[in-house]
């Protein structure tokens, strides 16, 4: 991906220059090729297409289980607006590029956050995202018959039912239960509410935060975490 | 949109317990973790034991990017990025 830089002395005098990149060479600067106008710019910016369509397709295939339609004249549409979509995004922040990882790494980045985030509306084009307050029967759903951790999960579940009633406001349960209980995707709500990623994140770690807090002062809960880093369960918010 | 709650019998299954009493601390927005998210998986890829507490709270606590995070490690891994300890421009 780096091209080579130019051996002083070979045929060319005065200071040493980095070389040229040769036809179909990545640009050993992608940020000066992609803004130095001219024929340079013209070239790069067809290779960070290139770029931006090998990511898209490399998400879109990942989540292809995910589309209603995945046929192949679907993906390769899906596929190639995602690109654009993500190569206008990179465009608009190329000034932010510090250099601390490899260019190519940063701009992928842009198309598996744009193709990602695609298939998950496309996913969810046609179901309804139902906003629901809090309204609990019963105890939880068994995961061991062991009859000592039903009723410890029980009386946990039965206090964060409590709790959640009443620390949280109206707006908080209902973004919780979408996202932590229904498992809608964060993008598709984020969508139907008119929000973003990052706020709807926001309000789902104040709700963790709220309801630890609760829980621990009610001793449900160690003062000292017992879920280490290593042991905190992989479930996330917007997962089913 | 349908943003009336209709009532329904609802139970809490035990993933949905973990999930709303997930530690998500300390803090990173989407935001940082879009801005992280090259650096730090460039990092993995050179060495699998890298720890950013932040990132890893996040990635847990948030499925969207995580995906994204994952992604982007397989494709470099696919490619035979290595992630050399090389910053900066290609």
């Amino acid at each position: 991906m780096t091209a080579p830089p130019s051996v002083p002395g070979r045929g060319r005098s005065g200071p040493v220059r980095t070389a040229e990149p040769g036809p179909g060479a990545e640009p050993a600067d992608w940020v000066a090729a992609l803004t130095c106008g001219g024929a340079r710019q013209v070239a790069a910016t067809r290779q960070l297409h290139e770029l931006m369509l090998r990511a898209a397709g490399h998400q879109v295939s990942r989540m292809r289980g995910a589309l209603p339609n995945a046929s192949a004249t679907t993906v390769d549409v899906i596929v190639n607006q995602a690109a654009d979509e993500a190569m206008t995004a990179l465009l608009a922040k190329l000034h932010t590029f510090e250099g601390r990882s490899r260019f190519t790494t940063w701009a992928y980045k842009f198309a598996i956050l744009q193709a990602a985030t695609d298939v998950r509306r496309l996913q969810w084009q046609h179901r309804e995202v139902e906003l629901h307050d809090l309204d609990l029967a019963g105890g939880p759903a068994a995961r061991s018959d062991s009859p000592e951790h039903l009723a410890e999960a029980s009386d946990l579940a039965a206090a964060l039912g409590a709790s959640m009633r009443t620390v949280l406001t109206p707006h908080q349960r209902r973004v919780a239960i979408a996202l932590l209980v229904d498992g809608v995707p964060i993008d598709v709500l984020a969508d139907r509410l008119g929000s973003t990623r990052g706020a709807l994140y926001k309000t789902v770690h104040d709700v963790r935060t709220r309801l630890r807090a609760d829980l621990t002062g009610k001793g449900y809960l160690p003062v000292t975490p017992s879920r280490s880093h290593e042991t905190v369960p992989a479930t996330r918010a917007g997962t089913p | 949109m349908n943003t009336v709650p209709p009532p329904r019998p609802r139970t809490l299954r035990p993933e949905a317990v973990d999930a709303l009493l997930l530690d998500t601390t300390p803090w990173l927005s989407c935001e940082e973790c879009f801005d992280r998210m090259d650096t730090h998986v460039e990092a993995l890829l050179r060495d699998p034991t890298t720890r950013d507490p932040a990132m890893d709270r996040h990635l847990r606590g948030c499925a969207a990017c995580d995906e994204e995070a994952r992604s982007l490690l397989a494709l470099l891994a696919g490619e035979g990025t290595p992630g050399s300890g090389r910053g900066g421009h290609d």
